[in-house]
């Protein structure tokens, strides 16, 4: 240390000292040799790595597992990368249960095939997997609700685990957890009824095959099973083949609908249009709502709020004549309706090329009109002839 | 006086709707699966079908859309009013007597069929900061039978 404090002063001051300074070079040297020995080596073991990918050397197969130690340290930085990530994550007090069913539903259609279901085998070819996808009724208590709700939207990278397949749809993973917190208290037939799935003998001959996917979440009534899943029967036919467009192409952000859309051809989509707007509607079941809340959402459907800019709903939604590509909204499940609502306040809904026009009116909305209106829809069941 | 007279036939049409309300639903069934597969083309082609006279009444059942049934139609008169229809919206300005307006778009505009077209499919481009949304995705020709009768509303 004093030898380098003297070093200015030995360059400016004599000859003298040059002497000395040769001498702490000297002294320096193996330092520097041992810098030279770790620059070369940081900047060779890459090339040596990429050269053993290029000749093959890493073996790839999954015969035989990874090993020991390679497990061991990509379960721990699983495991730690969740752990620390699912901080972020706002998990709310009591997990909405109102999505269970569509929830069951797409764990039946898109989950189930790897992670096995209550009363199902698993195909041998998936317990060959390298990682084995987990049995969710064994492991679902290792984590917290933050925790599977950041697997379930985000995946798991070298698993296989894909991400949830919207963006912008937290409730829906919000949905699967309250779910796969259901689920390791189901036997075969509970799962089953959940999940909606058909038996067969109520289908009909002429409806198309991709029906008894609808009939899952939607009911083979199409009146919606559980709160959050849309009443299809008696539906505007326009809407809801536009919308099931919109599915497909992305449009409209779903993870439980795009999985049944997609691989639909057009003539099937519409079918299956016609086949729920031909469904008699009827009103669905709905919490006890105060009169005046429903007071107040009949006041914003039929007269808007003026000084907040907000036109009636029914100009478009009510009324004969009206473009077919507006939704019917009379008897439609309030917590729905609430939804969807808040999706178009965000702008994380989309929908048919006319949502931006929902999406500018429900700007205009507070929690408290959203709640009142959904209210107000849900509750008329005049039917739409 | 011509225009008095196209007033009340289709003030006579907006009548028309509620009590025909049972047919327009049936025949909108009736057409949807050709209407769902493509409603762009099949709004154009009931559009030149109907282009030489847009204004006529809709008396029968395969009543031709008027500028009046669209606007109607499309949720104008949820926010707009024109006196005389049931569009009686008081977030927008009245358009009872738009057609007679010097000039549109706070003013940015000249008040032709064409000017106002454009705003109505991009009001935002003409007037930042309007509350009025885009309506750029109907079709062009419904647009323009929209602003032809806008403009003939003196």
């Amino acid at each position: 240390m004093p030898a380098h404090q003297s070093h200015p002063r030995a360059n400016s001051s004599s000859a003298a000292s040059g002497k000395k300074d040769g001498a702490e070079r000297v002294a320096n040297q193996p330092i520097k040799v041992r810098l030279k020995h770790v620059l070369i080596g940081t900047i060779c073991l890459p090339v040596v790595i990429l050269l053993g990918a290029w000749i093959g050397f890493f073996n790839v197969g999954a015969s035989t597992g990874h090993w020991k130690v390679t497990s061991l340290f990509l379960d721990l930085a699983m495991r730690s990368a969740v752990r620390t990530y699912a901080l972020t994550v706002n998990a709310p007090k009591t997990l909405d249960r109102r999505g269970l069913a569509a929830a069951a539903g797409h764990f039946a259609r898109g989950c189930a095939i790897c992670h096995g279901a209550p009363g199902e085998l698993r195909s041998p070819a998936v317990l060959r997997m390298l990682p084995q996808p987990p049995d969710l009724r064994l492991t679902v208590a290792d984590w917290t609700d933050a925790q599977l709700f950041r697997i379930i939207k985000h995946g798991i990278r070298f698993t296989g685990m894909p991400a949830w397949p919207a963006r912008d749809r937290d409730d829906e993973v919000w949905a699967m957890v309250a779910f796969l917190r259901e689920l390791p208290k189901l036997d075969a037939n509970g799962f089953r009824a959940l999940s909606g799935e058909s038996t067969g003998a109520d289908r009909e001959p002429a409806a198309p095959a991709e029906l008894a996917e609808c009939t899952r979440c939607h009911g083979s009534d199409g009146r919606g099973r559980g709160d959050l899943v849309p009443a299809l029967a008696g539906q505007k036919q326009d809407y809801l083949f536009a919308s099931l467009q919109a599915f497909a192409s992305g449009d409209r952000t779903s993870g439980f609908m795009a999985l049944p859309v997609t691989g639909i051809d057009p003539a099937a989509m519409a079918a299956l249009a016609k086949h729920f707007a031909a469904q008699p509607p009827t009103s669905v079941d709905r919490d006890q709502i105060a009169a005046t809340t429903i007071k107040n959402g009949q006041q914003i459907a039929q007269a808007g709020i003026p000084q907040r800019n907000v036109p009636a709903c029914s100009s478009c939604h009510n009324g004969p004549g009206r473009n077919p590509i507006y939704p019917r909204l009379d008897g439609q499940h309030a917590a729905y309706l609430e939804e969807q609502l808040k999706l178009f306040r965000s702008e994380g809904r989309g929908g048919t090329r006319y949502w931006r026009i929902m999406a500018t009116a429900a700007q205009r909305l507070t929690d408290d009109d959203i709640r009142a209106v959904s209210a107000y829809f849900s509750s008329r069941s005049e039917s739409p002839q | 006086m011509l225009s008095t007279a196209i007033l009340s036939l289709l003030v006579g049409c907006a009548l028309l709707f509620p009590a025909n309300g049972g047919i327009w639903v049936a025949t909108d069934v009736q057409h949807q699966p050709a209407a769902a597969v493509k409603p762009s083309a099949v709004a154009t082609v009931a559009t030149i079908g109907t282009a030489p006279s847009p204004e006529a009444p809709a008396g029968s059942e395969q009543a031709p859309d008027t500028g009046l049934s669209l606007f109607l139609r499309n949720g104008c008169g949820a926010c707009h009013t024109i006196r005389g229809t049931e569009a009686g919206g008081t977030i927008g300005p009245d358009l009872s007597h738009v057609g007679s307006r010097r000039a549109i778009g706070a003013g940015v505009l000249p008040n032709t069929e064409e000017a106002i077209a454009d705003f109505i499919a991009r009001p935002d481009l003409m007037k930042p900061g309007v509350k009025m949304p885009a309506f750029d995705m109907l079709p062009k020709a419904e647009i323009h039978k929209i602003a032809r009768y806008l403009k003939a509303l003196q």
